[in-house]
């Protein structure tokens, strides 16, 4: 076992209802929450700009947020990597995976088409950090509501999380009454709703912490409990404003200087 | 709608305006097999994963002589600019449906997601034109030789030519090697084309074999008394005044 390896903890995924880098340019709370989940003192971050069709300004955003806060790279699935490196390899060296927004349909079905579903099972089993926004984070549970044909429709996930997953809630609040409708059928599990900015942290399928990067917003928990609604509103932990900052659980002293040094190495 | 044409489906070995800039003979031809003085023609970039600078390259060669659109399977949220609402009906109105360069695993994959591997089959039989370069070509037969993700492997297409395709096969050494010996290995015997050759199929036939490029190659390959032999097949070079492709 490498010190990475033993470095990892129990599996982890961070489901943002939107925000970070590509919805959130000038506040890079969430981002940097995300990188406080992992203990290696100079973690590797790769991006599955998948679900956009890798597109290169969602690419070059990533690299901004990124390449100076950790050991950055992006794999696409549509452009020539130049690397003859299996997807088994690439994956599962990782201290986080981010996976953007877009459509959540194409997103599973090329993954699927690369075998890259189970790889990234495999890489949250091992304590690889999974993150995403809006597809990136719904793709995680039993299903979600997705605008992949146009239309507000529902959509089957991984289902790594018990429970369905709504996100924009604030932002596109269309979205929410067919999420509460597909509920209130049967046909997705009860789950959370998210608005723009808030995360929600789960360790193993269990829910530990929502934060958010913006103040004013909240999560919802919705189940159907004897045929009606019940609803729970959740109220975030606001990122960045306690006395420990990005994340409230600070890196420590050591390790900070040392993600320094190396980011100072690597601009020489 | 009946078009009056055959199925036909024209596969380059890689060329058109997205790898030939300036050099209109493969596209010229594809838009002369629809028999219309201003064809439709829709660009489907899905394998780029709907990249923009291609579609605007697709919308600058072909907007001025063409009715063009384009399909987009990522940006259908959005509403911008392209193909919305019911695709199918759009797609089989066309006289050609050219399909963009990129990942073949990726494209077959988003197009089994949203039905469209089922909708070119129907516009293919209804004499829809149907071509495409690189994983534009390697979509429509059984099987076909990828090397975009690393080393070459065989994968499934959408099995419209009861063949396997091979892409530039004059642009890595290794593939003409990897191709054979995958034949040898019993994939499915079929064609290879370098980059600036098409293949030109009517029904499931080989029809001819065009190009843009006066030495651009295209080879039978398949086993033959135990080995794998590979055929090189006559081409139409289409810069060539002299040709008459009305008796080819």
């Amino acid at each position: 076992m490498t010190v990475r390896e033993s470095l990892r903890g129990e599996p982890q995924i961070l489901a943002m209802g939107g925000g970070g880098f590509t919805m959130e340019p000038d506040n890079p709370a969430l981002d940097d929450f995300a990188l406080s989940l992992v203990r290696v003192p100079e973690p590797r971050i790769l991006f599955l700009p998948t679900a956009s069709g890798d597109p290169t300004a969602q690419i070059t955003s990533f690299y901004a947020r990124f390449a100076r806060r950790a050991s950055a790279t992006h794999l696409s699935l549509f452009r020539r990597h130049g690397s003859a490196r299996s997807l088994e390899d690439i994956v599962l060296e990782q201290d986080v995976i981010y996976v953007g927004g877009g459509s959540m349909r194409n997103l599973l079905a090329i993954w699927r088409a690369h075998e890259l579903d189970g790889l990234l099972v495999e890489a949250w089993r091992r304590g690889i950090v999974l993150a995403g926004l809006s597809a990136g984070a719904m793709c995680w549970f039993s299903g979600g509501v997705t605008r992949s044909s146009g239309p507000l429709e529902v959509i089957g996930g991984l289902g790594l999380l018990p429970g369905s997953f709504t996100v924009h809630a604030d932002g596109e609040p269309e979205r929410l009454p067919v999420w509460l409708a597909a509920v209130r059928s049967g046909e997705l599990p009860g789950g959370w709703a998210a608005d723009d900015g808030v995360g929600l942290l789960f360790h193993g399928t269990r829910m530990t912490r929502v934060v958010t990067s913006r103040p004013g917003t909240a999560a919802l928990r919705v189940d159907l409990v004897a045929g009606e609604l019940v609803r729970h509103r959740i109220e975030p932990e606001l990122l960045g404003a306690g006395p420990g900052g990005p994340g409230s659980q600070p890196v420590p002293d050591d390790i900070r200087e040392l993600r320094e040094l190396r980011q100072a190495m690597r601009r020489n | 709608m009946n078009t009056g044409r055959p199925p036909q489906i024209v596969a380059f070995g890689g060329g058109g305006f997205s790898m030939e800039a300036g050099n209109p003979l493969l596209d010229d031809y594809v838009l002369g097999l629809a028999e219309r003085e201003r064809p439709k023609v829709c660009f489907v970039p899905t394998a780029s994963g709907d990249a923009d600078h291609y579609v605007v390259r697709f919308y600058r060669t072909f907007s001025t002589r063409c009715e063009t659109s384009h399909v987009s399977l990522f940006r259908r949220d959005r509403g911008d600019g392209a193909v919305e609402g019911d695709l199918e009906a759009h797609l089989l109105r066309q006289d050609v449906i050219y399909v963009g360069g990129g990942s073949v695993v990726s494209l077959l994959g988003a197009w089994r997601a949203h039905g469209l591997d089922r909708v070119l089959k129907q516009a293919w039989r209804r004499g829809v034109v149907l071509c495409g370069l690189s994983a534009g070509s390697l979509c429509w037969f059984q099987e076909a030789v990828t090397a975009f993700h690393g080393a070459p492997t065989v994968v499934r297409g959408l099995g419209l030519l009861p063949h396997s395709n091979c892409v530039h096969y004059d642009g890595e050494p290794e593939r003409r090697e990897e191709y054979r010996r995958f034949v040898g290995d019993g994939v499915t015997p079929g064609y290879a084309a370098d980059d600036g050759a098409a293949l030109h199929f009517v029904g499931r036939d080989l029809r001819r074999v065009v190009s843009s490029r006066p030495r651009a190659r295209a080879f039978r390959v398949e086993p033959r008394k135990g080995e794998v032999v590979e055929e090189q097949l006559p081409v139409s070079y289409l810069g060539d005044a002299q040709l008459d492709l009305a008796v080819a």
